[in-house]
């Protein structure tokens, strides 16, 4: 059963200059429970976008999209409540820097009344065992390495206990040895169950992990398919070409 | 943390830096003159201690001194106090505005507020407050107008601080918290505003010190503060100059105490989370 749907998407940006430009042009698509979709296609081409209106960090222009069966798009839909069971990592971490990695990870737990806080600093304890990082928790942020950083913001996504992950270009702001930790947690993730998004670049990652491929090019979904159908035998020139490009390293 | 902030609060700079060093040959050059306008016979001697006790000494008049002092601190961390609130209320009203908000007529009435109390002199608006809206309110106690004027007019001045403050928090951590389900108010409270303060409490402290001076005027709406403490005396002995150079000693020691303090806490602050 779905636990997102999404039809028709459409997003435009106002520009500063008072142009718009169109980045989404209709997409429909949808994610099962437990599914892991990878969203690859070159930069410019709206995944990121894509990913931002399924938890409403951008407003979708036109569209509907649902999350267990109700439209997030609505305006009687409380998007902190759905946000909730919706984690987002992000590209550039956004630990935050003033709290403690305890700190960071309980905050919202707490805030919400979900979570007494010796609740959530168990859960934390448990939740930095399973990224490799459970001697960090009395830690501050900047003293951790960009790969750490990005292990405890997953672990933080995961402090909520959501329904699925958004991943944004996780490993993209990483230094290339960094990458590796981070993606093994996704990795262990993934085999937990978790329901998976994942904007990347990491083509290898995609083709272990990912169930699907969506391919987006120029605001629409060009191509979809296993990761052996869109990744071995692409049908889209576009497809062919962007993968010749970045496989060929 | 708490240890590290007491180390180098205690740590001391080595040796003369070039301001020391011009400092040192204005000061000889004031005391040549001193010397050269017969300041230092035994004569005017006597006269300066003569004066001196007359001022300061003859029936505890420093005390005057000293009651004044307190009302310029009590106006002044009261006025800050205030400013403090109301800066953060317009500025919350600002950003969330432009963030989005749907609240035009607050954004509009913190434009015109911030406008109208930076466009017109601090002096202005305290007699205003005292002499036409508190008029007839005789037997409230003057400070309180002054220390409500003060604040108010502070408060359009640290609405900016904070502004840019939270303007220089990367937008991304308000994602971040809004993405765990936190609501804009809370996103705000726990995880903006507390980086957006530590950003801007150097220049929150200069606003207090502007403050300090800003109260000097509180004696047009018949408040003894120091500088009208200074006045009183020199009412009293009919002695022109002793009085206020005294009072622009004493604003000069705890400015420059708590310049000395932003500095020290700018040092702390730069060097990162704990010290």
């Amino acid at each position: 059963m779905a636990i997102i749907e999404v039809k028709d998407l459409h997003k435009t940006f106002k520009l500063q200059d008072g142009r718009e430009l169109e980045v989404l042009k209709g997409i429909s698509t949808g994610i099962n429970k437990g599914e892991k979709i990878a969203v690859i296609g070159p930069s410019g081409s709206g995944k990121s976008t894509f990913l931002r209106c399924l938890n409403r960090m951008e407003e979708p222009t036109s569209g509907t999209i649902t999350f267990k069966g109700e439209d997030i798009t609505s305006p009687k839909c409380d998007i902190n409540l759905v946000r909730r069971k919706m984690g987002m990592v992000f590209q550039h971490f956004y630990l935050f820097p003033h709290l403690t990695v305890r700190k960071n990870l309980t905050l919202s737990p707490v805030q919400l009344k979900l979570m007494t806080q010796d609740e959530a600093d168990s859960r934390a304890q448990e939740l930095l065992a399973r990224v490799g990082l459970a001697d960090k928790i009395d830690e501050w942020p900047e003293r951790l390495s960009g790969g750490q950083k990005q292990r405890v913001a997953i672990a933080r996504a995961m402090a909520m206990n959501p329904d699925v992950l958004l991943f944004d270009e996780p490993t993209s702001a990483l230094d290339p040895e960094m990458i590796g930790e981070v993606l093994d947690v996704m990795q262990e993730l993934a085999d937990s169950g978790m329901t998976m998004y994942l904007v990347t670049h990491e083509m290898g990652f995609a083709h272990k992990v990912a169930d699907k491929i969506l391919f987006i090019d120029n605001g629409v979904i060009s191509e979809e398919g296993t990761p052996d159908e869109v990744f071995d035998h692409p049908k889209k020139p576009r497809t062919i070409e962007f993968l010749s490009k970045v496989l060929r390293r | 943390m708490q240890m590290t902030m007491r180390n180098n609060l205690c740590s001391r700079r080595e040796g003369a830096g070039r301001g020391d060093i011009v400092l040192g040959i204005f000061a000889l050059f004031l005391l040549y003159l001193l010397y050269d306008s017969g300041f230092f016979t035994a004569a005017a001697w006597q006269d300066f201690n003569r004066r001196f006790y007359q001022n300061f000494v003859k029936d505890s008049r420093y005390m005057m001194l000293v009651d004044g002092l307190k009302s310029t601190i009590f106006m002044t961390t009261g006025a800050t106090l205030i400013g403090l609130a109301v800066g953060l209320i317009l500025s919350v009203i600002r950003v969330a505005y432009k963030g989005g908000a749907d609240i035009p007529m607050l954004n509009k009435l913190a434009n015109t507020y911030i406008t109208v109390l930076r466009g017109t002199p601090a002096m202005v608006q305290l007699l205003i407050w005292n002499f036409t809206i508190f008029a007839s309110a005789r037997d409230l106690n003057t400070q309180y107008i002054a220390i409500l004027a003060f604040g108010l007019n502070s408060g359009a001045y640290v609405a900016e601080i904070f502004r840019g403050g939270i303007e220089s928090i990367d937008p991304g951590q308000m994602e971040a918290a809004r993405s765990l389900g936190l609501s804009y108010g809370t996103s705000m409270r726990f995880v903006i505003l507390p980086q957006a303060l530590r950003n801007v409490v150097p220049m929150l402290f200069n606003e207090f010190i502007a403050l300090l001076k800003e109260t000097s005027v509180a004696g047009y709406i018949g408040i003894d503060d120091l500088t009208r403490a200074g006045q009183n005396i020199q009412a009293l002995t009919l002695e022109h100059s002793q009085p206020l150079v005294m009072v622009a000693i004493i604003y000069l020691v705890i400015v420059l105490f708590l310049t000395h303090l932003v500095r020290k806490l700018e040092e702390w602050l730069s060097r990162g989370r704990r010290g």
